[in-house]
């Protein structure tokens, strides 16, 4: 891999959180630069420089089970800008729920533009439980002893240019168990609830535009 | 009532789609998203906090907003894109977490999320022309993923045969009689 030629994408409107945390750790490694997708205005001049990239890294929030709206505006103005000659494309996508299915969608996006698009597909990394990381670092998530390795291992094959398999993060990360289930619900919902009524709302009132159709 | 989104770029689907429904229930709204100016989420959580079920962008999405909050079905109908939405439909969906309820339920031994108000029927519509099998999989995939979170019922459909005026009759007609 050339490193000068690495482009590491971070498609979340926030500088500071996970995605741009797990993008900063392959950079690292890898070199390169991190480029923050703009969320306003539009996003042509973005094409030439993942045209000349010979890796693209993208790494994302999930927002309803996959992707970004600003993320697919891209995907689909580099689809029609097309003149990719085989680069290679890796994908992270992290979520907030503590499961690798909810967010797997994000990953299969990027395959399938790949796929359209004359781009070598090599591989995603989906990451459960990123909102409690909050943009620290991976060592604070709860599966560290098997998820910070895990994306270690990402992060060699993005600097040697091989495929990541899916089964790296499948492997990584558990569902939490029947008990932690219940007590991670009881404990994120009692945080939001708090949260809501320090703002002086009331968490069981009718939602604000039900209330502005009356 | 029924409000529908499509994203009418290439063809006029969501009229398509309002004038069978209109046929049976009275109270059909329709957004062209294409054509209104939607910022994206910026992620701000003012939503969840400081103006909780209220989204402070000051954009076309505060009109839709006012629709879909509490409207028993909600249909979005969006060109089929890498076996996703297009950016114009993804855009409202990222949108409507100010809707969202913030508080974490159980189903299915998982945890998952819920809308605020009675919950609503989410359907999906995909479109497009000779479709892949990995594309349609991946749209019914993000359908199925949806409705767990939010909590919701619904079906997702796959319409690849272009803008044919039979098939969305039909489309429309099942998601009457759901
Ligand atoms: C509009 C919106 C929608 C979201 N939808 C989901 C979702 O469907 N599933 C999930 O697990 N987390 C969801 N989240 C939470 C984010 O994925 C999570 O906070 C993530 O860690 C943010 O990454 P970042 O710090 O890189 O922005 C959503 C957040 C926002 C703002």
């Amino acid at each position: 891999m050339n490193k000068s030629n690495i482009m590491l994408l971070c498609a979340s409107p926030r500088s500071k959180g996970t995605s741009a945390m797990l993008l900063e750790r392959i950079r690292v490694v890898t070199g390169g630069e991190i480029v923050f997708l703009p969320q306003k205005g539009s996003l042509d001049k973005l094409i030439p420089a993942m045209q000349q990239a010979s890796t693209i890294v993208i790494s994302g929030p999930c927002y309803i089970n996959t992707y970004p709206a600003r993320l697919v505006e891209l995907l689909e103005t580099a689809s029609s800008a097309g003149g990719f000659t085989g680069q290679k494309l890796y994908g992270i996508i992290n979520g907030g729920m503590p499961y690798v299915h909810t967010h797997r969608h994000g990953i299969t996006l990027l395959q399938l533009f790949a796929e359209r698009n004359n781009i070598a597909w090599q591989g995603g990394f989906v990451l459960g439980v990123g909102a409690m990381l909050d943009g620290n670092p991976l060592e604070k998530h709860m599966d560290r002893k098997t998820i910070v390795p895990a994306f270690d291992m990402f992060i060699q094959h993005i600097a040697e240019g091989s495929p990541s398999p899916d089964s790296l993060y499948e492997q990584a990360q558990k569902p939490p168990s029947k008990i932690m289930t219940y007590v991670f619900s009881k404990l994120l919902t009692f945080l939001v609830v708090k949260r809501i009524k320090k703002h002086g709302h009331d968490p069981d009132a009718p939602n604000w535009y039900i209330r502005e159709q009356k | 009532m029924i409000v529908i989104i499509s994203d009418d770029s290439k063809d006029n689907w969501g009229a398509a789609f309002e004038e069978t429904l209109l046929q049976t229930e009275s109270e059909v709204f329709r957004f062209s998203s294409n054509k209104l100016d939607i910022k994206p989420c910026a992620a701000c959580g003012s939503c969840s906090g400081k103006t909780y079920g209220r989204c402070i962008i000051p954009d076309d999405m505060q009109q839709v907003l006012v629709k879909i909050a509490g409207c028993c079905s909600l249909i979005l109908i969006s060109p089929i894109v890498f076996g996703g939405v297009s950016h114009h439909i993804k855009k409202i969906m990222d949108r409507m977490a100010s809707i969202g309820d913030p508080r974490y339920r159980i189903n299915k031994g998982e945890i998952v999320k819920g809308m605020s108000g009675q919950g609503m029927n989410y359907y999906m519509v995909g479109t497009g022309n000779n479709i892949s099998e990995a594309e349609k999989s991946a749209f019914l995939y993000l359908h199925e993923e949806n409705i767990n979170i939010m909590s919701a019922k619904g079906r997702a459909f796959v319409l690849d045969k272009g803008f044919n005026r039979e098939l969305i009759n039909k489309t429309a007609q099942e998601i009457l009689h759901e």
